[in-house]
């Protein structure tokens, strides 16, 4: 079955490496999708505190675009179209389409494929978006002890690494400088200090934020499951510095 | 407190005024003004706006997981932001930005130069909706009073 990605403004916009990556991982596990050129901004949290009417209206429109089961490129982006649909499905004749964040499925295509893996070895510090764990309902991870990241790490060979203040917030969405920065600058320093080669996320806040501050790499998950999988380092942003300490096989 | 439950805000009068939601928030901690806790009683207790700025909130939601009484402080927060905004209160200029270019482009950000080449050499596709669809959107926008 085709599936619709949908990938969001920041990557689309200001990371196509990402894109990439999110791409060439769906097509090397033989997953096919289409895109919905037509579909815009899901107007997450920061839009929907302004306008709750505009976000539904919005996604109400995105959803005419959307033929298959969608799937996320943004733990935001997951977050503000189910939210949406869930309050759309009320509406009669309204029938949303489910939304599945990109881990999940890449969770679950790794595990039917078992693709052979090309480089394993990196330890990686998690940062588990807020957006794709909460509120409780979401019910596709345990948010006090999230596991979903993890395994896909796992799967392709990575090492997982424990942090301090692993679960907390990194900021990514505070409109205030200064806090943010300190939410941030925490997360990416206790990361660090726990020995971990990168930091990887599915949320393009939370990559964007930790870039800013951290002095290891910060990579969306779908970089790394590209570049195990066999993707060119330059197409999908992967950093050299990172595939040395990489083992090969 | 009818216009802030339009605005989709949770229960603010089942609040306790325990903390839970306070001694769970992480902006709190580095910043001690923003009381979650105090923005819920300011408005349970004395049906009144509180004086805190609500987009200090870093919308992890954390405080409505962590509350024993389903009050969800995180959609009285956001519901609190609509209803400032529409009494005329500034929202911060990163996010007045990112409505601009969702009327402009259809997008929260704008595809720069340098990002348009790197797509065409990746050999993604434009990001870039129709006139046509350019059209809804901003009508939409228009009609929800984003002039």
């Amino acid at each position: 079955m085709s599936l619709t990605l949908y990938l969001g403004c920041v990557i689309r916009a200001a990371h196509p490496e990402v894109e990439k990556a999110v791409k060439e991982t769906l097509s090397r596990l033989s997953v096919s999708f289409e895109e919905p050129l037509e579909a815009s901004c899901c107007a997450p949290s920061w839009f929907f505190s302004l306008s709750r009417q505009a976000w539904l209206r919005l996604n109400e429109r995105n959803m005419r675009f959307f033929k298959n089961t969608v799937v996320t490129a943004c733990d935001d982006c997951f977050a503000s179209l189910s939210d949406a649909f869930r309050v759309l499905a009320g509406k009669k004749g309204f029938k949303p389409p489910e939304v599945r964040p990109f881990q999940a499925l890449l969770l679950e295509r790794l595990r039917e494929v078992k693709p052979r893996l090309g480089f394993t070895g990196l330890r990686c510090a998690v940062q588990h978006s807020c957006h794709f764990l909460r509120p409780l309902g979401r019910g596709l991870d345990n948010p006090e002890d999230p596991r979903m990241v993890k395994s896909v790490l796992e799967a392709l060979g990575f090492l997982p690494v424990a942090y301090e203040g692993e679960l907390d917030c990194c900021g990514g969405l505070l409109s205030e400088e200064k806090v943010s920065g300190m939410m941030a600058s925490r997360k990416a320093g206790s990361a660090e200090k726990a020995g971990a080669d990168c930091i990887v996320t599915t949320c393009s806040h939370c990559m964007v934020r930790l870039r800013s501050v951290s002095r290891i790499p910060v990579l969306h998950l779908a970089q790394l499951s590209a570049f195990s999988l066999g993707s060119e380092l330059g197409q999908i942003g992967f950093p050299e510095s990172l595939a040395r300490r990489t083992v090969k096989h | 407190m009818e216009r802030l439950r339009e605005k989709g805000a949770g229960n603010p009068l089942k609040c306790v005024q325990c903390g839970a939601c306070t001694s769970a928030c992480m902006v709190n901690l580095l910043e001690e003004g923003f009381n979650p806790r105090r923005i819920v009683g300011s408005i349970a207790r004395f049906n009144r706006l509180p004086d805190q700025n609500p987009w200090v909130c870093s919308t992890c939601s954390l405080c409505t997981d962590r509350c024993p009484q389903g009050v969800d402080p995180f959609s009285i927060i956001m519901a609190l932001r609509a209803v400032l905004y529409e009494n005329g209160g500034n929202a911060p200029s990163r996010v007045l930005e990112m409505v601009e270019q969702v009327k402009e482009t259809g997008f929260a950000l704008p595809v720069s130069p340098e990002s348009s080449s790197r797509r065409r050499l990746l050999r993604l596709p434009e990001a870039r909706l129709s006139e046509e669809g350019l059209r809804e959107v901003r009508r939409i926008l228009s009609e929800e009073g984003f002039k």
